[in-house]
């Protein structure tokens, strides 16, 4: 399940960062950068901003993969329960067929007595 | 007209023969005191107040169906060591006639009990005592509720009866199959407990269930108890 | 007609690769439930698929018991147990479910509780038909009646308990993409159910069908020796 917990993590960890990054920006960007040319700010966010993001980013991927581990459970059972019962007709079936060759072969016998 | 007056006449019967060895009362009534006592030993630490207004209704409906039960085989048992269902229904009497007059012995012992049971439990959970504040209300509820189970209880009771009879299976059948007339009956009672103002709302909901069940019953009991219609598939022999 | 199962076990494979695509890419997470939600897709129609066949076997032991139709016993029979393990599947993912949305594998709630008291109705009737021996046939099939009426009491009491289970509207208030997710799912769970039915309808048919036989033999080879 690890290797799924990464996997997931990796596949929405760019797009919350990514969404983190847009709604943080406009708070972020400083007011006097036109003022200061010479001085060229990390334009972004700020440190705080950032570990929200990755506790976000982390809390919904721990979310994730564990609601992917229920349905992988629940689909598991459903289709598992059709499978034995699918087991148990074939089972059923092949008792029902020996059970008719077995009269086929009483009556001929019957038949040559 | 006919079908009340049969119906009538072999609840009398019964009822007289229940008034003279009073098999099914006593056997009814001590095992409602042994159920009250059995929940005085479970139940005494429960915390007083809400708690028991919550439980209360359970512990009544269960006991219906307990003692229902317990009757209905009783009834039918009877019937059995003397074969006289077989002699009954092989009588010129309408098969509804037996239906209706079996499910009324039921309900009269099942009141009787109630009227142990209601009792007790007020004695051991007082929040039950404030039902003499409606009992109208009460009355009805106690009545339709036990009707709602008996409805369904004599037609399989008397199916069993009649069949090679495995008494255990009565069981498996009653208790899935009344399980929604106790759910309305907790409900109901319920709001009895909590003062609710739409009582009434509740009860008449139990009727309409006790109507449709009696329906049922009354359509299902012939074809279940003797069997009824021909033969689809006749067979090449 | 022989092949008839097997047809509808094609179509059913036919259109079952759409259910994981549509429920699982094209489908938007719904907002409270997150991803749990998915499990809706199978628990719904399979809760549907149980229902259905309960009445379906209350319907063929009512024609059972008017006409003392074999065929009819039988169809009720395989449906019952059919229906027994849809049942089972919904209330196994019903937790599951439960346990990722509510934190809570049961919850106690009134459709849970009435789901669970329909299958055992189901199961009550197929231990009547296995242990009750042939005198119990009317008994079982009294029986599935009174649970097909009861089906429609046990949905009306969810609405007199008023409770946290998503209420019965919610597949009419589903968004457009979420309910073009269902209609794959329920059909390929209907026809892999309705082609089981009917392999086990064959089935119990013919076990009746043979039972009949070698009595018959018996009584043949009987008749010979006398």
């Amino acid at each position: 399940m690890t290797g799924m917990h990464s996997i997931i993590a990796g596949l929405v960890g760019p797009w919350i960062l990514a969404a983190g990054l847009v709604t943080a920006e406009p708070a972020a960007a400083p007011a006097g950068a036109a003022a200061q040319p010479e001085y060229a700010p990390v334009v972004g966010v700020s440190r705080e901003d950032k570990e929200k993001a990755a506790m976000l980013e982390e809390a919904v991927a721990h979310k994730v993969a564990r609601d992917y581990e229920h349905i992988v459970w629940a689909y598991g059972v459903l289709w598992g329960l059709f499978a034995l019962y699918g087991v148990y007709l074939w089972r059923r079936g092949a008792r029902l067929r020996a059970d008719v060759d077995e009269l086929r072969k009483a009556i001929d016998a019957r038949g040559k007595a | 007209m006919r079908l009340w007056r049969q119906t009538w006449l072999l609840t009398r019967s019964d009822l007289r023969q229940e008034l003279r060895d009073r098999e099914l009362v006593l056997v009814a009534g001590l095992f409602s005191l042994l159920l009250v006592a059995m929940f005085a030993i479970s139940f005494t630490a429960l915390p007083a107040g809400n708690n028991h207004r919550v439980v209360l209704p359970g512990l009544l409906w269960m006991s219906v169906a307990f003692v229902g039960v317990l009757t209905l085989t009783r009834i039918f048992d009877r019937e059995r060591e003397a074969d006289t269902l077989r002699a009954l229904l092989a009588a010129p009497v309408d098969r509804l006639a037996i239906y209706l007059s079996k499910a009324a012995v039921t309900l009269i012992i099942l009141l009787t009990s109630c009227a142990l049971l209601v009792p007790g439990l007020a004695l051991l959970f007082p929040e039950l005592r404030m039902i003499v504040e409606q009992p109208a209300a009460a009355g009805l509820m106690l009545v339709l509720g036990s009707l709602g189970f008996t409805a369904v209880g004599a037609v399989f009771a008397a199916g069993l009866a009649t069949g090679s009879g495995k008494n255990v299976l009565i069981s498996v059948i009653l208790y899935p199959l009344t399980t929604p007339v106790l759910m309305f009956d907790i409900v109901a009672t319920r709001a009895l407990l909590e003062r609710h103002p739409d009582v009434w709302g509740y009860v008449g909901r139990l009727a309409a269930l006790d109507a449709i069940l009696l329906a049922v019953g009354a359509l299902l009991f012939e074809s279940i108890v003797v069997g009824v219609g021909r033969t689809a598939e006749r067979r090449a022999s | 007609m022989r092949a008839l199962p097997y047809a509808l076990f094609i179509a059913a494979a036919a259109i079952f690769p759409m259910a994981p695509v549509r429920v699982f890419l094209e489908t938007p997470n719904e907002r409270t439930m997150g991803t749990a939600f998915k499990i809706f897709f199978f628990h719904v129609p399979m809760a549907w698929i149980f229902m259905l066949l309960a009445v379906v076997c209350g319907v063929a032991a009512g024609i059972e018991l008017r006409r003392r139709s074999r065929r009819a016993a039988a169809v009720a029979r395989a449906s019952a147990e059919v229906s027994f393990l849809c049942g089972a599947g919904v209330l196994l993912t019903g937790p599951i479910w439960g346990n990722a949305t509510w934190g809570e594998p049961w919850t106690g709630d009134a459709r849970q509780m009435t789901t669970a008291l329909l299958w055992l109705v189901v199961a009550s009737y197929l231990l009547v038909r296995q242990y009750g021996g042939p005198s119990s046939r009317r008994l079982a099939a009294g029986l599935a009646i009174f649970g097909a009426v009861d089906v429609p009491i046990i949905y009306y009491a969810v609405k007199i308990w008023k409770t946290l289970h998503p209420t019965t509207d919610v597949v009419t208030t589903l968004p457009p993409s979420m309910r073009a997710a269902l209609w794959p799912a329920l059909c390929a769970l209907l026809l892999v159910s309705l082609g089981l039915v009917i392999v086990r309808t064959r089935q119990v048919a013919l076990e009746a069908d043979l039972d009949e036989a070698w009595v018959e033999l018996d009584r043949q080879a009987q008749g010979v020796t006398a």
